[in-house]
């Protein structure tokens, strides 16, 4: 990842405001370590700053980028799948460098806005146009990448990867909607992300295809693989990450990166000691002979760690500061390894509709929506944190799952294959196991393919959690906790965890457009709010009875199994960490961004 | 490097006092960012944070560090080199890693307070022993790692590698002083360190033996070779670094650190476009056919990294700055490359008399004075710049020619054989080059061995000094400049430059403590204030006429050797600016040597 400061149509171009723009820049140096470029013209009234990690093209690809004759600038924060490709299918330009990103000022220079569309990756990035001095910022379709647009007290409009970048100089900022383009020329946002199963009136009914699920994922990881630096997987043993590992160790060996940093896949997991994913993992990687990297924290470590971690995440929902917390230890430890990219399982839950409450969804239909709402509002979890955890340290997360042309086919088949039949022996997210299930050469084998696993932040160690409670509580007092709602009338915390976050979110980040981007609203066990319809004893029960009533139902499938303690926990980390709020029954809409 | 904070003495042990002290190690993370350590220990009164670069047993060796049974803990930035030979001598101790700074604390166990003296390294650290609730810190004799103290609001003692972690907490602080311990028992600061050079009254008089001299640096340049990650050395074509880069180019092969990462030397060097010092280097780099990476930035890439520079650095030293800056970016790219350490050349100039203005020195009793007194201010200067601009990016700088064995060596030749005499030859550093000249084998090529170089700041290119006084002088005006006693009355400013790069620093480290840890005083070219008296052309020219005094007599000579024509003339122009940075307005500076309030 890199890190990206954008400043269009200030009137001030003064050596205190560059040094100004250079010190802000900064906040986003943890990005991108490896260098800095400035570009500044006067004319077209830009600033466009960039804070780079060198993933491919390191001894050359300094940013910003441009095109051919120079008029066209960029700066860009991502990776750009199918460069060659679209290279290929141009007219011929003079590339300046080999980075995968300059693509995208000579792509504007041939169809000009069209060009976001055309992108398969992720991605954020500014350009400008200095022929007729105007721009347009873009991020990818789901939002795996961050970005936030402000409006600056200078009078000009900001773009920045973090918040941290623009809070001070913005009166006001939100995040830029994923999927989205914003063009100085029509002056304002539009959505250009739009595939057919984007919408939720339309049910698909494409026939389950196992073979052709298995391949659309195969490419997605493969794709990955581009890289000119050392790589490795994230790797809990869970199903998505295992999956990832599989793929990626098999394909290795056919992939220029194998020539040079060796054809043994490094994996990475952590957990405290004797935590279940470390067991997992080391499952999986014995099974794949990966090179497997086994990273141990304590309680104390995490605690140590939860100040940085929300001020790295910009956010101050529970369970993504939970789950991001080893997630951001881990990946220190990953980059003083040499490591700079990293492949992770972010989005299977979404897609194939994995999270323990899908066990209650009434219909197809209804299943359908809530994965197309738990898509939509990925960029505000599960790929905030994937981001921003990794990027803390300088380390690129990319994620195959979110593959745009695997998405399309995941998102294409028939809902109705996705619907948990414990009777029928189809658990959650059934159709890619049964579609990696190849006893010819297998994948993993079966008992792994076949698994229920915890979520990130009980698998570990279930230590953790009461470890993050009990601290808490030493923190905030019954008597905090009560007047909450005067203290924090915004997203007000009900639980003293809640508490203790915003707290600190509160002082890394004062400003009202700051805990505006942050959602909040009832939720079971992660549903959307949408979902808690759909058994009413969770309704009910918000508070805090949603525990019970998902640790009933879910126990009522498997007495037996051990899985009740994370469904424990699950509950405890779903249940409505804030009060309800009408404005916040939609958690999909981006607070204050149409 | 990592980076070291301690508070020794606090009295609160909240969860809010523990979040302070996370909060201010975080300022050194930039030092250490592969990991970090704090301990707590409520009885003994003290946190000891930690953060870590991993260039020994990256995967195991976190810190602090323990003895056997934990009853004695230790946070260390630093290398000790003969770690392995320590734990030989000692008896059988419990490891619970394979850090080289592990035997600290079991030596301590051993030996106490002693153990300071019998470390051969660069190191910076402090030592908790929970027995008796005392404890130590030191650094390494010269200085080579960073070190400060303060006395916190909170009535506890602070010691951390950059002020900038103790700053904001401190009502005073200061730089602890090079080859000193601060032991809680004895309650105050003694120096450990006090090998028979250092005095300066004595003028050694050992001969000049080539082999011996020679033998000695290799020596110091191999033991440096101790690493688990990837290395290189910087490389800027001038006598010293060319000679690291040759004898480690040599020995790689033979180290363990060649299993791992190949037995091909990388070398780095950074300059403008078509810099001298990128020519100088390529051609050293050829010669000994290293994996060579060359680094260009631009003058307005090294403005805008200014502001950085000054905050990492912690100075407003004019020289300091201007060859920080091309450090700083190249460290950068080096750090990108994913190599974790670095060799690099600096000491030489002080302890042979390597600066132009040696060319005065009046007798051999007074070059050898004026070595010592560079050789105990490097921490001021060479060494705050080498181990600052690097660890700002997490890189590791190893200094083989401050190797306390090579320095003995170094340091007990008569200095009649560091006398320069142009007429027989005998240009300065005249015996580490004739040291390596074997023509059997050579390590360089003769008209490297022999070529006089320019300064780092004017090697990556003369148009950086000038651009970095055109950009100081839209920025600071005539009517600033004039009133400059005003303002900053402590090391007035009386450049554009140094007034530029003084209200930078002033907004990073507004505090008065602060201020106080930055040398001043008169100079020319690098001398200290005392060899100012070897010229009277100087003494009576100080500002601006020092240029003068010092270009003339150069050029006297450089009708010799045809090398100097060009370069050295421009580049003594610039060191003489550089030196008369500070008016001579305080008579506290009369003596750099001593740091600032440290007795």
């Amino acid at each position: 990842m890199c890190g990206i400061l954008a400043v269009l149509g200030s009137h001030d171009y003064s050596p205190a405001k560059r040094a100004r723009i250079l010190e802000l820049s900064r906040r986003l140096r943890h990005r991108g370590p490896d260098w800095s470029g400035l570009f500044v013209d006067e004319e077209a009234g830009c600033y466009l700053s960039h804070e780079r990690l060198a993933i491919i093209d390191p001894t050359s690809g300094d940013q910003p980028l441009y095109n051919g004759s120079k008029n066209i600038v960029v700066a860009v924060n991502g990776e750009i799948y199918n460069h060659e490709a679209l290279k290929k299918s141009m007219k011929e330009h003079d590339y300046h460098t080999h980075s995968d990103c300059e693509v995208i000022a000579h792509l504007y220079e041939d169809v000009g806005e069209e060009v976001v569309g055309m992108l398969d990756g992720m991605f954020s990035f500014v350009l400008v146009d200095l022929r007729d001095k105007s721009f347009i910022a873009a991020r990818d379709p789901i939002g795996i990448t961050p970005l936030y647009l402000g409006w600056g007290n200078d009078g000009a409009v900001y773009f920045a990867s973090e918040m941290k970048a623009l809070k001070d100089d913005c009166e006001r900022f939100e995040i830029f909607p994923p999927g989205h383009i914003y063009s100085s020329k029509s002056g304002g946002l539009r959505r250009y992300f739009n595939p057919p199963w984007y919408s939720e009136s339309i049910i698909p009914y494409t026939p389950y295809d196992p073979a052709v699920l298995r391949v659309a994922f195969e490419k997605a990881v493969i794709k990955r693989l581009m890289t000119d630096v050392p790589f490795g997987v994230l790797l809990s043993g869970g199903l998505d990450s295992s999956l990832v590992a599989t793929v990626a160790s098999r394909y290795l060996n056919d992939t220029e990166a194998a020539n040079v940093w060796g054809a043994q896949l490094h994996t990475f997991s952590v957990g405290l000691k004797g935590s279940p994913d470390l067991r997992a993992a080391k499952e999986v990687a014995d099974y794949l002979k990966t090179n497997h990297h086994e990273f141990t924290f304590t309680v104390q470590d995490g605690l140590d760690a939860i100040s940085d971690v929300i001020y790295h995440t910009e956010t101050y929902d529970v369970t993504t500061i939970r789950a991001s917390t080893p997630m951001f230890l881990m990946t220190r430890k990953i980059k003083a390894l040499g490591v700079k990219m990293v492949l992770s399982g972010e989005g299977s839950d979404e897609i194939f509709g994995g999270y323990l409450y899908f066990h209650k969804a009434p219909s197809k239909e209804e299943l359908h929506k809530e994965t197309l709402r738990k898509i939509k509002a990925l960029y505000l979890y599960d790929c905030l944190r994937a981001n921003k955890s990794t990027s803390a340290w300088g380390l690129e997360a990319r994620v195959p799952f979110l593959d745009k042309d695997f998405m399309t086919v995941a998102m294409a088949i028939d809902p109705a294959e996705k619907m948990i039949r414990k009777d029928e022996g189809r658990i959650e997210k059934w159709i890619m196991r049964r579609a990696f299930d190849t006893p010819e050469n297998p994948y993993l084998p079966k008992h792994i393919l076949y698994r229920q696993k915890e979520q990130f932040s009980d698998g570990v160690g279930y230590s953790w959690i009461d470890g993050l409670k009990a601290h808490a509580a030493h923190q905030v007092t019954d008597r905090m906790l009560k007047h909450a709602k005067h203290m924090y009338p915004y997203n007000t915390p009900n639980t003293k965890e809640a508490y203790f976050y915003r707290m600190i979110f509160e002082k890394h980040f004062p400003q009202e457009s700051a805990r505006m981007t942050v959602p909040g609203g009832p939720s079971i066990a992660c549903s959307t709010a949408a979902a808690i319809a759909w058994d009413k004893a969770w309704a009910d029960n918000l508070d805090p009875s949603g525990r019970a009533a998902l640790g009933v139902h879910d126990a009522a499938y498997h007495p037996d199994a051990p899985a009740a303690q994370s469904n424990h926990e699950k509950g405890i980390s779903a249940n409505n960490s804030f009060s309800s709020n009408p404005i916040l029954g939609n958690v999909l809409k981006p607070q204050g961004v149409y």
